[in-house]
């Protein structure tokens, strides 16, 4: 089972023991090599959510909650996401595929099929919460496929528009 | 709400989220019953459990729920209300609505269609400011009717104003239907942009442009007026730190203001209220260039998303002056009684991902917990367990500090912020603490363009320890942490996700 954090490719590896309802951490590896960590263990404390971080003989609190394979850790004053990974599971993002990066209706499409597009053209405008968010191309290409047509709703992530070389 | 008896005492509240559980939390202190309004997806929102009762608006859009004008009135004819308050956006500024609702034989809680009508206008604002002799920012006059025909008026009027120029929309705020046009070759696609906007969201998309004024501050002044000719002002607040024309963080007083130019500002602000014979609570706004001259914005007709800050520094609640001033009653409040006590500053707390670059966010808040202690406010229309959709505005709650002088407010908000625990949907609060600790706002020396030109990596902060982090999450997982139910815990409360607190309990049984 690996870990990653959002928009980051690097893969983490933790070996864990348990003990008294305990979890030790004992050793952490990103992209299969080993780094170094101070002692950590955690407990949960009984109360939903909350758990308590014992890092280098300092102990900390910890809120914790999950949601899908995304798991949220505020401590030190800030939230944080750590994504869950199964094993062999791999990236399912395309080569040159667009994806919505927000929920919403498209409002707008610029392009054809089959047309050529500069770097930072405006392909679409998507539309959520009242306010309009242009999609623009991140590298120059061929439009190979578009996904969606105008007034259309998309979910964050899904595949808008392919671009190839 | 003492002395003269209410000529009403139920209220319709025609708004959601925060704003809809503010008014009616006052509205409650004033001894007078409340009805919520809601659409489908706030069946279970916190402002439709908060009221006495609550009217269901039919329909999936906008413009068949919390902005049918007659479905509202209608709403208040059968639940009995005789007074409709419109909290800020939706239907607040409508000034056909205010006159229905006032046609309807119910009582508007805010100022006349007319004032509503000629400061929502800002064309007309504009002239009549003029003719006031309140300062208007330097450029040129254009309205402007949504629709293709008008591009060759519109490239005429651009020239002559100049560039940079602002395209708004004239029902507009809140920075909808609002765009910035640095080369004539972008003005067609950014103005028929913003005449989209604005007919989404405020269901008009006329426009009109302004020279674009750079590195000023936005500095506005609160103002509440009576029926009996009393006019005050309640100093200003300094909304600044905006990013993309919405407000970001507001305090009181503004870093930039001294005492000459609060009494002067103040002052114009009066005179804008007075000459569409205001009444109620109001906010003239106007940009402040760095010499000290100030130019009339715009009016806002209405309750402001920023006016705690005003209430905590002057101690006037202003929601609960609404009611009075609508009830009839006299302000009882001299210019020269108007406090101001300490410094407050409010931080926005938005469903948006500023890591691609502020797009809403959305998900279910698994954990929401807000911070309180001495000085310490958050108005909020979520609750733990609440999904946050793209249905509405992100904004996700309002938190308030108030201590003795700036330094303080500042280190106050910062450790409030740190201990708001938001988990489940991506916010704006790491954004917000790295906002406070940079040092063009330390020092009070930032203008409305500070976000929008400050290099986004000053905006990040530390580098989280990952190892840590993954340490925690696959700890966490190994102890079982997501399957919700925890040992030895206290019951939460189905509907407010509230563990067991003495004092809910008790209000339910209380005689």
């Amino acid at each position: 089972m690996d870990w990653s954090f959002p928009d980051q490719e690097e893969r983490y590896r933790a070996s864990l023991q348990e003990s008294d309802g305990k979890v030790l951490v004992s050793s952490l590896t990103r992209d299969g090599a080993e780094v170094p960590l101070p002692e950590i263990s955690v407990e949960s404390d009984g109360k939903k959510g909350m758990a308590t971080v014992n890092v280098g003989g300092y102990s900390k609190k910890a809120h914790i909650a999950r949601s899908g394979d995304t798991w949220w850790v505020h401590i030190d004053g800030r939230a944080h996401e750590i994504i869950f990974h199964e094993q062999g599971s791999q990236s399912t993002s395309k080569e040159g595929s667009l994806k919505a990066p927000m929920p919403g209706t498209v409002l707008q499409v610029m392009i054809k099929e089959g047309q050529r597009v500069r770097e930072g053209q405006h392909l679409m405008t998507l539309e959520a919460m009242k306010m309009e968010h242009k999609i623009l191309a991140p590298s120059p290409g061929e439009i190979a496929k578009i996904h969606f047509s105008e007034g259309e709703r998309v979910d964050m992530g899904s595949s808008l528009v392919e671009i190839e070389d | 709400m003492s002395g003269a008896p209410t000529p009403f005492s139920k209220v319709l509240v025609a708004n959601r989220g925060e704003i809809a559980v503010r008014v009616i939390q006052a509205a409650r202190e004033a001894g007078l019953s409340c009805v919520a309004v809601f659409s489908d997806s706030d069946r279970t929102s916190l402002h439709v459990e908060m009221a006495d009762e609550s009217v269901f608006l039919e329909g999936d859009t906008l413009e068949s729920t919390y902005l049918n004008g007659s479905a509202i009135i209608e709403a208040a004819r059968s639940s009995g209300a005789d007074a409709i308050h419109p909290g800020y956006g939706f239907l607040s500024e409508r000034a056909d609505f205010a006159n229905a609702v006032e046609s309807s034989g119910i009582r508007w809680i805010g100022p006349s269609s007319h004032a509503i009508e000629t400061m929502g206008d800002k064309i007309s604002a504009r002239s009549l400011m003029i003719e006031s002799g309140v300062p208007v920012i330097p450029g040129d006059q254009v309205p402007m009717e949504e629709g293709a025909d008008h591009l060759g008026a519109l490239a005429s009027a651009a020239a002559k104003v100049g560039y940079p120029l602002l395209i708004k929309a004239s029902a507009g705020g809140g920075g909808k239907g609002m765009r910035a046009v640095s080369l004539p070759k972008n003005l067609r696609s950014e103005f028929e942009a913003a005449a989209r906007e604005a007919s989404t969201a405020f269901g008009d998309g006329t426009v009109y442009i302004e020279r674009l004024l750079k590195r000023a501050r936005h500095v506005e002044i609160q103002v509440l007026c009576d029926s009996h000719g009393g006019a005050i002002h309640l100093n200003e607040r300094d909304c600044s730190l905006q990013r993309r024309y919405q407000k970001v963080i507001e305090e009181a007083p503004s870093p930039a203001v001294t005492s000459t130019i609060r009494e002067a500002m103040g002052e114009a602000a009066v005179k804008a209220a007075k000459s569409v014979g205001y009444v109620g609570a109001g906010t003239v706004e106007f940009l402040l260039a760095s010499n000290g001259e100030f130019y009339f914005l715009e009016m806002n007709t209405r309750i402001q998303v920023e006016h705690p800050v005003t209430e905590m520094t002057t101690g006037i609640d202003l929601v609960q002056k609404q009611f009075e001033v609508a009830a009839g009653l006299p302000l009882g409040i001299l210019q020269q009684d108007v406090r101001q006590n300490g410094h407050s500053i409010e931080a926005r707390v938005y469903a948006e991902d500023p890591s691609r670059g502020f797009l809403p966010s959305i998900g279910d808040l698994a954990v929401w917990e807000t911070p309180s202690g001495p000085g310490i406010r958050v108005d909020s229309g979520v609750r733990q367990g609440d999904s946050v959709t793209i249905d509405f505005d992100p904004m996700l709650a309002k938190l308030i500090v108030h201590a003795p002088d700036r330094k303080s407010a500042i280190r106050r908000l910062d450790n409030a912020l740190s201990s708001f625990v938001v988990l489940g949907v991506r916010t704006n609060i790491d954004f917000l603490r790295n906002s406070l600790s940079h040092d063009s706002f330390q020092s009070g020396e930032i203008d409305t363009d500070f976000l929008d030109s400050t290099d986004p990596s000053d905006l990040r902060g530390e580098e989280p320890d990952k190892s840590m982090l993954v340490a925690i999450a696959a700890s966490a997982q190994r102890l079982g942490m997501d399957r919700g139910q925890a040992v030895g815990t206290e019951p939460s409360d189905d509907h407010t996700g509230h563990l067991g607190d003495p004092f809910r309990t008790l209000g339910r049984t209380f005689p």
